[in-house]
């Protein structure tokens, strides 16, 4: 990036040199390799298989998708006797129109929807899930929406992490609208992300 | 003046492992679960929790955020976070404990270094204009620092040889440490150098752990433990960054951090320090005016488990359980941050 006009302004004009000595560039990349935590490996076996599935808290009922492994609310481990089965089929409950800027590593060139979906049956949001099939502009928290999954032989692990918040895009394409009337805001309200 | 009635009444470490499958916070809940339960305090009563962690190390941005997971932090807590070692965590939350409108804190300190390349990522630890863009590792800089404790007299190899013999004996009796065992001074020098003149012997295990502990104050410490391992100095001192603008070969700041804390050169029943690298050792042992006949690193020290951003904490938690379980009346601990000992913390604790 180079020095911004606000950035000059505060070095003194006698003291002003080029551009080209002040910038240097210096681009890191740092590598990070880990397996799935075993109950990420578990999830993902199931999503690779069709099923979306999460761990209910034995102490409060909450259900997390995917699964943390224990419930951040009670404090207590969750293990695979304590995975629960939920729907395909959600509610939008918030979302981003992003308009991207040409940052290093974009790929983007046009905008795009975030947006945070609430399985039913869940107690916690899919975050960052793309929305297909409907315009921009039209795109409203409560609206009813459903998987749009790959083909058995596209899926694969790979947009499953340890990191983020539980992304399926190697399995889910993204989420379309399912034609269902829209949900009554105090069904998802407590569970905005 | 600070207050010297604030106790470690509970503490919990996970053994230190290679590569610990589980994520960071699935770490830290069974940890952070079994302090509160040894200490008898319920997690709702806790007045202040204070994290250490490092989110280049994690490789996510706002990883620490997910650890406080660990804390329970529904409905919302009073809490900070420090991305530094544990250690600071529990200096923060000492300094919290001091204004006196609570008397008990949660600390814990977490890092997992398997995703890394530890090599690679430190290296932006240094200045971004000389020694990051050399990618300038924590393992070089500790080799000049050996280097420069050779070249002053100060040291041989044998000597580095001689703490890694003792740390790797000390770390037999430490169900938590990962690298343990019996050997012999020649049979060590015998190895190759990794970065002369250190081998790989001087340099601690890549490690992923964690760690947790409960502070209380006063009376609330008598009641919630038997023999409260007391906080009766804390003390931190930095460092300038860049190391070649100091002397290597000696530890000005952990020698002010001492006496700052209160340390009077008297008889220690244990000493934990966070040598990270053998020569280290040498260096605190000579700042701290500590006789080489002194009980250093009884668990084995970071030579034998280095779960980074616990370290320091763990060091902590090894004195006060001696402490807590009356095997030793008085005892220091050691942490550091930054390269080659930049920023070094003194903890001296007693019992009653």
């Amino acid at each position: 990036m180079s020095a911004s006009t606000s950035k000059q302004n505060l070095v003194p004009k006698e003291n002003l040199v080029p551009k080209e000595t002040l910038v240097m560039e210096h681009l890191v990349s740092l590598t990070y390799s880990e397996e799935l935590t075993p109950v990420l490996d578990r999830y993902v076996d199931a999503l690779i298989d069709g099923r979306i599935v999460g761990h209910k808290c034995p102490s409060c009922g909450r259900v997390y998708v995917p699964g943390k492994g224990y419930c951040p609310i009670c404090v207590v481990p969750t293990t695979a006797a304590d995975e629960i089965e939920v729907s395909d089929h959600g509610t939008l409950t918030g979302f981003t129109i992003i308009t991207p800027v040409a940052y290093y590593g974009q790929t983007e060139t046009e905008p795009f929807v975030y947006a945070s979906v609430l399985l039913d049956g869940s107690d916690s949001n899919l975050g960052g899930q793309e929305i297909v099939g409907v315009p921009h502009d039209q795109i409203r928290s409560g609206m009813r929406v459903r998987a749009v999954w790959k083909a058995k032989t596209d899926r694969s692990a790979e947009g499953v992490s340890n990191r983020g918040w539980g992304s399926v895009s190697s399995v889910i394409d993204a989420f379309e609208p399912s034609g269902e009337p829209d949900m009554d805001r105090a069904k998802y309200e407590e569970h905005i992300f | 003046m600070a207050v010297t009635d604030i106790a470690v009444v509970g503490y919990a470490q996970t053994p230190s492992s290679r590569r610990a499958r589980e994520s960071e916070v699935q770490l830290l809940v069974p940890i952070v679960t079994e302090a509160l339960q040894r200490s008898g305090l319920d997690r709702r009563e806790v007045g202040f929790t204070c994290a250490g962690s490092c989110d280049y190390l994690t490789g996510g941005p706002f990883a620490f955020v997910s650890n406080l997971e660990a804390a329970g932090a529904w409905p919302p807590i009073s809490e900070s976070h420090v991305e530094m070692d544990g250690a600071w965590a529990l200096y923060e939350a000492w300094v919290r404990l001091q204004h006196g409108d609570i008397d008990t804190a949660l600390v814990f300190g977490s890092g997992k270094s398997s995703p890394s390349i530890p090599a690679e990522m430190w290296a932006q630890q240094l200045d971004p204009y000389y020694l990051a863009p050399l990618g300038v590792d924590p393992a070089s800089l500790a080799g000049i620092q050996a280097r420069a404790l050779l070249d002053a007299g100060k040291a041989t190899e044998r000597d580095f040889a001689r703490v890694v013999v003792r740390n790797r004996r000390n770390a037999k009796d430490n169900p938590n440490a990962q690298v343990a065992g019996d050997f012999s001074v020649d049979e060590l020098l015998a190895a190759p150098y990794v970065r002369a003149p250190l081998r790989k012997h001087d340099l601690p295990p890549v490690s992923d752990g964690a760690v947790a502990v409960v502070l209380a104050r006063g009376d609330r410490a008598r009641a919630l433990c038997e023999r409260p391992a007391w906080i009766r100095g804390l003390d931190h001192r930095i460092e300038v960054h860049q190391p070649g603008m100091r002397d290597l070969t000696t530890s000005a700041s952990t020698t002010l951090a001492a006496r700052k804390a209160g340390y009077d050169g008297g008889p220690l029943d244990v000493i934990e320090l966070s040598s990270t690298f053998s020569p280290q050792e040498l260096i605190l042992r000579d700042a701290l005016g500590i006789d080489a006949d002194s009980n250093v690193n009884p668990s084995g020290g970071p030579l034998a488990a280095n779960p980074v951003m616990a370290t320091g904490l763990v060091r902590i938690v090894e004195v006060a359980q001696r402490i807590v379980e009356g095997t030793a009346s008085r005892g220091l601990a050691h942490a550091t941050g930054g390269q080659v000992l930049q920023h070094n913390l003194v903890c001296l604790m007693e019992g009653d």
